[in-house]
């Protein structure tokens, strides 16, 4: 019971780890039709600067917020750079993003080296609770309180507020938008940005839960990532949590039981949905 | 058949390739043939991918499977049976078989998806090959690899040299043969625009599958060829590294012109080679990735066409490619 | 010039097709002018062009004596012009209300009185306020499509073939609302169905193959029938 009990809360902290790097992914994707292959290098971007500051100044709080603002930086300078050149060419935006998640990959080598870095969580969230006989983890603990809280606030965003309702209406139909008076470039450069961030924050978040950070983690995390926006369905925030707690909790399962089958399995729901509903499991209505 | 019918290009293509095949009598170093062997290999292998980017408009993030698949089956089969002849060729149609099996299965399953799908689905797959690999230690030796012998005519470099430069010339020629044909129109007027080469009565599926099938293999064959030149396999056979050194190539020397992912793995062996070497002086080159990193989005932005279209644009004109169109309507933003 | 919108040999291409070649026409202030002329004319072209959509190759449009041909459509949305495309764009996932809300850029007086009299004009939309667009009649889309137009203070409407697959009944309806709105701003309207242009409409031009090449009076257009006959296959 305890081990099932303990490959849940597993499961759920991948799957919002996942969550959050697929959050920006799916609403890029949704709002420009632009699919971010660059996604997973801000999310390594996040994870190093922020340990960087952690360890430096030892708040792991701290951390966070750098993580965060590099995301919003970097984020700025994709879409500025990258993405904007070649919007409405899907080849070159594919090649281009792959390209810069490249570069982006290498930089790291050369800011921080290329050597892995251990991570620890900081005192606070290091050790367990028990509960009757389940010991619970803090630190996973934790990762599943900040996704719960990032998508709550995102949730109030998007229904509440007139920024969320642009976002929404400019993923079903982003001419007609532009047709109310919107200058949705600026609407798409905010959500890259948020986007961004919230890669970058998976990104810190990430490091002392593995254990270790290593530049190539980013590209491994975006596959993951994408697999959950497609499950998801392109542009459908709460299609892209649900998916990200299904393939987390997929992956916290069969890597214990199956280990060698965990990336398998991921790819194969990937693979049924992509053949059978390409549209994703939850579709955002035109 | 009628030699005055010959394209003059054709006659250029071949006194380079008589030329090449001059070369090692007067560049006896054997690192130096080291890396015009890997040129060509990776020439071929670009081509492969030429094939489908440049000519039928698909995106493939996963193309390092076949290639990683030909070297597994040759370096497979040479450790666990006897370094000869047949038995090199045995694994040659190896490798050709399940290269044509699974280009075909993922074809027919992910080829009816938009371009950011198959090129996100294609990552993943070749990312489950890699994996695959270094989980069956027994069969792979995961990512330590193993060694093993090749027949000892290979081990001489001029052979492999000669070996190499022969493939090249024969892919490339029966490539562009292929290109110019019928069919080869079909796939660039998918490139073009999809839905109306549907309306025209193409099974585009069936168009694009094939493609797949005929870069797969060839990109298979570019794996054998590699693993004979370095006698040693491990999992980095099937590392997206290679994908993105291949697109590097192509695109760099230009996409839909065949000569151009040659020229580009021409440049991107050389300038690998003389970077690293320089890592000596400063260990940012090291870091050379960067540098290609770089000058790949600077290509993409600004000479879409890659060295050889860009080239035939301006001084040929009317012929002119359309380089990384996309063939999906585009939007007013 | 007194004319508010006014398109002077403008030319357009969607892809590597001319749709447009010559398109010259005056929207004068107030009233309702009608584009007419056979399927694939390119009437919804031209108003896809005078938004920036589909920006136009050549030529100029200028609206209230500025030009406009070469401005981002959310630009040219803001100096005035609300459009109602042919497939409406209703937003299917957000509510009839927020559907409204997107539309409104200020909060003040003014537009809460256009948004109280288009809700009297149509009270379906009251009623469905938090049901999701995309659940609406055909009809009822075209109403909250017409009243998301309006909410800002737009002096030019563009729409494109209202009375497309909806029932007569329901036809006769948009078409009164239509006659409400002309009151209190100026309408172009694209429509096939020549019953309802001619009902409403105060002039017209002709559209064939991508150029204007006739206008005039909706009055006269009535008792023309060769003109009616050659390029509205009317009858």
């Amino acid at each position: 019971m305890d081990l099932i009990f303990s490959l849940l809360i597993n499961g759920l902290a991948t799957g919002m780890l996942i969550f959050l790097l697929a959050a920006g992914l799916t609403l890029i994707f949704g709002l420009m039709s632009v699919l971010n292959f660059a996604h997973g290098g801000l999310f390594i971007w996040g994870a190093y600067t922020g340990v960087w500051f952690y360890q430096m100044t030892n708040s792991f709080f701290l951390g966070i917020i750098v993580a965060i603002i590099t995301g919003l930086l970097i984020g700025y300078v994709t879409e500025r750079i990258i993405v904007r050149p070649v919007y409405g060419n899907h080849i070159q935006q594919i090649l281009i993003t792959l390209g810069f998640m490249l570069v982006l990959q290498e930089l790291i080598k050369v800011v921080f080296g290329p050597q892995q870095i251990a991570v620890f969580p900081p005192e606070w969230l290091s050790g367990s609770f028990l509960v009757g006989d389940v010991v619970l983890i803090k630190y996973r603990l934790f990762i599943i309180a900040v996704g719960i809280l990032v998508f709550a606030i995102c949730m109030f965003i998007l229904k509440k507020t007139r920024i969320g309702l642009i976002v929404r209406a400019g993923v079903i139909n982003k001419e007609m938008v532009q047709s109310l008076g919107i200058n949705i470039r600026l609407v798409f450069m905010l959500v890259f940005m948020v986007g961004a961030a919230l890669a970058a924050l998976s990104g810190i978040l990430h490091a002392p839960y593995s254990g270790n950070l290593y530049a190539e983690m980013g590209l491994e995390f975006s596959i993951l990532a994408f697999i959950v926006v497609v499950i998801g369905g392109m542009g459908s925030f709460t299609g892209s949590l649900l998916a990200a707690l299904l393939v987390g909790l997929a992956q916290a399962f069969m890597a214990y039981y199956f280990p060698a089958l965990s990336l398998a399995v991921n790819m194969l729901l990937m693979t049924i949905v992509l053949v059978f509903r390409p549209q994703g499991l939850f579709r955002v209505k035109g | 058949m009628n030699l005055r019918h010959v394209e003059r290009s054709t006659w250029i293509y071949l006194a380079f390739a008589l030329v090449l095949f001059i070369v090692p009598f007067l560049v006896t170093g054997r690192s130096m043939q080291f890396i015009i062997i890997q040129i060509f290999i990776f020439g071929i292998f670009a081509m492969s991918y030429d094939l489908l980017l440049g000519y039928t408009g698909i995106i493939s993030f996963g193309h390092v499977m076949f290639f990683g698949i030909g070297a597994y089956s040759t370096g497979i089969i040479m450790d666990r049976m006897e370094p000869t002849i047949p038995n090199m060729l045995l694994s040659v149609l190896v490798a050709f078989i399940i290269a044509g099996i699974v280009s075909f299965i993922v074809g027919i399953l992910t080829l009816r998806l938009k371009s950011h799908f198959y090129a996100m689905l294609t990552l993943a797959l070749a990312g489950l090959f890699l994996v695959a690999a270094e989980k069956w230690r027994d069969v792979t030796g995961g990512y330590d690899g193993f060694t093993f012998r090749v027949p000892d005519i290979l081990r001489e470099s001029q052979n492999l040299y000669f070996l190499s430069l022969v493939s090249l010339v024969l892919i490339f020629f029966g490539l562009r043969r292929l290109t110019k044909s019928p069919f080869g129109r079909v796939l660039m007027s998918i490139r073009e625009n999809e839905q109306r080469t549907e309306s025209l009565g193409y099974k585009v599926l069936h168009y694009k599958v094939i493609a797949s099938v005929v870069s797969g293999v060839i990109a298979s064959f570019a794996g054998v060829l590699y693993i004979i030149s370095i006698r040693f396999v491990n999992t980095d056979v099937f590392a997206t590294d290679l994908t993105i050194d291949v697109l590097l190539m192509t695109i760099i020397g230009g996409v839909g012109t065949l000569i151009g992912p040659i020229i580009g793995a021409g440049l991107i062996e050389f300038a690998h080679h003389w970077l690293s070497s320089l890592s000596d002086v400063h260990w940012i080159f090291e870091r050379w990735i960067i540098l290609y990193g770089t000058v790949y989005i600077l290509v993409v932005i600004f000479f879409p066409l890659g060295i050889v279209g860009t080239i035939r644009a301006k001084f040929l004109g009317s012929s002119a490619k359309k380089g990384l169109k996309d063939n999906q309507k585009s939007e007013a933003i | 010039m007194n004319s508010l919108l006014n398109l002077n040999q403008v030319a357009a291409n969607i892809g590597q097709y001319h749709i447009l070649h010559d398109i010259s026409f005056e929207v004068p202030s107030g009233g309702v002018t009608v584009l007419l002329g056979r399927n694939g004319a390119g009437k919804t072209t031209t108003l896809r062009t005078i938004m920036g959509l589909n920006p136009a190759s050549k030529g100029s449009i200028t609206f209230k004596n500025e030009e406009i041909s070469r401005l981002k459509p959310h630009i040219i949305a803001n100096r005035g012009i609300g459009y109602v495309p042919e497939d409406q764009g209703i937003f299917g996932d957000l509510t009839v209300g927020e559907n409204i809300r997107v539309a409104m850029k200020k909060e003040d007086e003014g537009t809460t009185k256009r948004m109280e009299w288009v809700l009297e004009l149509f009270p379906d939309l009251k009623k469905f306020w938090k049901k999701p667009g995309g659940q609406l009649s055909g009809g009822q889309k075209q109403m909250l499509a017409i009243a998301r137009a309006y909410v800002n203070e737009n002096e030019l409407l563009l729409i494109d073939e209202p009375s497309k697959g909806l029932a007569p009944i329901i036809v006769e309806k948009v078409m009164d609302s239509i006659n409400q709105m002309k009151e209190k701003t100026t309408i172009l309207l694209v429509e096939q169905n020549f019953m309802m242009a001619s009902k409403i409409g105060d002039q017209f031009y002709i559209i064939d193959d991508g150029q204007t090449i006739h206008n005039g009076q909706m009055e006269e257009l009535k008792e023309d029938k060769v003109l009616m006959k050659k390029y509205l296959g009317i009858s």
